[in-house]
């Protein structure tokens, strides 16, 4: 017995090793060295720091993060709503291949194709002065904050509707049936019957989307209009410019903090939910 | 609620045709079973009365009112599903209680009626308990009052007893007959079940490949079948067809042949069912008497399965292996007569150039009691 134990733990030993040394000694040392100075003795200079340098751009961050899951939330239940309930089947099928795309595509190409689109004189404002709807002087940039959030939303939607359509989906048909029959109509069934059952599914799609959002930094170089800018950029800019990995490891700290927030409401939530039904 | 009347529907997935051309009418406050082997369409006809299914021709009628067209949520015809569909997150109250939300019934009235319901499926205690932590049987029962709530003009029940056990299935069986006659709502059940349907239903409609095979009160249904298909489902597994060859060897009386007797009324190219219940089994199988009243033959036991109140006998009579019922146990190759009286046989004519099994080829049948 005392052998076998033995022996598993060599077998996976090979990959915690890996795990240990390109993972979580990284991790340490960068949190580590968010809270010391040189000499080894604990600080709060570097976020302190980098609150006083930085605090508008974190809640920028936090406000451009909550923005874009408020935006993803709604058009990811619209979406899978009318993939699981139309009764329109081709076009459910057009819709079902159209909302994947941007699976596809990495966040940089999505940045570059957004600036290309959004700019003041780019291709959304140019249809519209070609279709007659606008003249080139009132036409405006959606660069800055807006765009941000629009990419975001675009690159995500589909993570997160792959998810949530893939729960309503997975929903025993016959409770949709049940409810129909009862006389509830479609809008009815989908926030009585289905959002209800689908909210946990709906929750880990926000949070990954989250953790995603905030570790991005080529939207925010490519979009953004330089200050108040998201927090990735920032601690690229400490560590690119100064050398200075103290700070950008305070900033790392706080978005580490920012998402482990969003996980620890999540996770309570679901629990409550199911030491309600269990 | 009120009359249901299904004329010359027809419906099926894609370019499959599941329906032909069926026609049933249920009366106010009739339960008619639907009857039949899976895949012959029972649960797809009561999708398309549930307007889950898209019609593609016939109508359908509640009372005055043409549903043929209307979509699901305004038929009022609700359904009691075989997984019961309970919505997980919502307790027993709510969700007995939700087409009449979606009606937007006060709050009072909705509560009123939620406990007079909950008291008739006898669930009275349970009003704000989570649906998930109910057992089967009384899981039905809430799916069964949330389908009543509403008062609906016909309720559809899908195998509403199949995912539940022996003891509990008879309970819950019992309990919707009662409150079937009780409240007098009208009624369609499907089910596999032939006992479930004799016993619950006020007829029966039995189906094969889409269509109606023979529709009647479950007596009628049980001792006059129509057709080899219904005899068959209704539990007359023995089947003999009866060639001209076995014919001519009853007629040369040789002790040693297989059949010693048949009724006066069965000829040739005709084929015979009947129930392992209604076969006599004797071991003695030197007694001879050539009775034109009976359906005798000999044969020797294959094997014996005990059944409880009797055992079923495996009987190897030449080709055929027939089924008996006996009240003991008798050991293989032990040689026996058995004998079928002639009104517990459903006689058909069948082709001339007839296929051992094949019901295809059956064009006319009569029952042995209509003679």
């Amino acid at each position: 017995m005392q052998n076998k134990t033995t022996h598993s733990l060599w077998l996976v030993a090979p990959a915690a090793i890996m795990v240990a040394i390109f993972f979580l000694y990284p991790l340490f040392f960068s949190l580590y060295s968010a809270v010391t100075l040189e000499d080894g003795s604990l600080t709060l200079a570097h976020l302190t720091k980098a609150f006083s340098l930085y605090s508008n751009d974190i809640l920028f961050t936090i406000a451009i993060v909550l923005a874009s899951v408020v935006v993803l939330a709604i058009l990811s239940i619209t979406i899978s709503a009318m993939i699981v309930l139309s009764p329109f089947k081709s076009l459910v099928s057009l819709l079902g291949l159209l909302y994947r795309l941007p699976l596809f595509i990495p966040f940089i190409v999505t940045a570059q194709m957004m600036r290309t689109f959004l700019a003041k004189n780019g291709l959304m404002n140019n249809a519209f002065v070609a279709s007659g709807m606008m003249t080139p002087m009132d036409t405006i940039s959606f660069l800055g904050w807006t765009g941000i959030i629009i990419t975001f939303v675009w690159k995500q939607l589909a993570f997160s509707t792959l998810l949530l359509s893939g729960a309503m989906a997975a929903l025993d048909q016959n409770q949709i049936r049940a409810a129909q029959n009862l006389g509830a109509s479609r809008v009815r069934i989908l926030f009585h019957i289905m959002l209800p059952q689908v909210f946990p599914t709906l929750g880990v799609a926000l949070v990954l989307s989250t953790v995603t959002m905030m570790s991005v930094l080529s939207v925010p170089l490519m979009i953004g209009t330089g200050t108040p800018t998201m927090m990735s950029a920032d601690m690229a800019f400490r560590v690119n410019s100064y050398g200075d990995y103290n700070v950008a490891n305070a900033l790392g700290l706080v978005s580490y903090l920012i998402c482990s927030g969003l996980a620890w409401f999540y996770l309570r939530q679901s629990l409550k939910d199911k030491g309600a039904t269990a | 609620m009120t009359r249901l009347n299904i004329e010359n529907l027809n419906a099926g997935y894609g370019n499959k045709q599941i329906l032909n051309d069926i026609s049933l009418t249920v009366e106010q406050g009739e339960m008619i079973a639907l009857l039949g082997p899976s895949g012959c369409g029972k649960t797809t006809l009561l999708n398309a009365l549930c307007g889950f299914v898209p019609v593609s021709g016939g109508k359908i009628k509640v009372g005055n009112r043409d549903i043929t067209t209307l979509p699901a949520e305004n038929r009022n015809i609700t359904m009691v599903f075989q997984s019961y569909a309970l919505w997980p997150h919502m307790t027993v109250a709510q969700n007995v209680g939700y087409g009449l939300k979606v009606q937007k019934v006060a709050r009072e009235e909705i509560e009123e009626r939620v406990h007079e319901l909950l008291s008739i499926v006898r669930l009275a205690g349970l009003a704000n308990d989570k649906v998930t932590t109910l057992s089967g049987g009384q899981r039905q029962r809430v799916a069964l009052a949330r389908a009543l709530a509403i008062r609906p003009d016909v309720l559809v029940l899908d195998e509403p007893l199949s995912n539940l056990d022996a003891k509990v299935r008879l309970n819950v069986r019992h309990e919707i007959k009662a409150l079937q006659k009780q409240l007098g709502f009208t009624s369609l059940i499907v089910t596999h079940d032939q006992e479930e349907a004799l016993v619950m239903a006020d007829r029966i409609a039995v189906l094969n490949k889409g269509q109606i095979e023979q529709l009647g009160r479950p007596e009628e249904i049980y001792q006059s079948p129509k057709t080899p298909f219904v005899a068959n489902f209704m539990g007359a597994e023995n089947q003999i067809v009866w060639t001209p060859e076995l014919e001519s060897s009853i007629l040369t009386g040789n002790s040693e042949a297989l059949f010693v007797s048949r009724p006066t009324n069965l000829t040739a190219n005709q084929q015979v069912f009947f129930r392992s219940e209604n076969v006599t089994l004797i071991t003695n199988t030197s007694r001879f008497d050539n009775d034109n009243s009976v359906l005798s033959l000999r044969g020797h036991v294959m094997q014996s399965a005990f059944f409880g109140n009797n055992y079923r006998i495996s009987v190897q009579c030449g080709e055929h292996i027939i089924q008996a019922d006996h009240t003991c146990d008798l050991p293989a190759n032990t040689p026996v007569l058995l004998s079928v009286p002639a009104h517990a046989l459903h006689v058909y004519d069948i082709e001339t150039s007839f296929k051992s099994n094949a019901y295809a080829t059956i064009q006319t049948s009569t029952s042995f009691q209509t003679i």
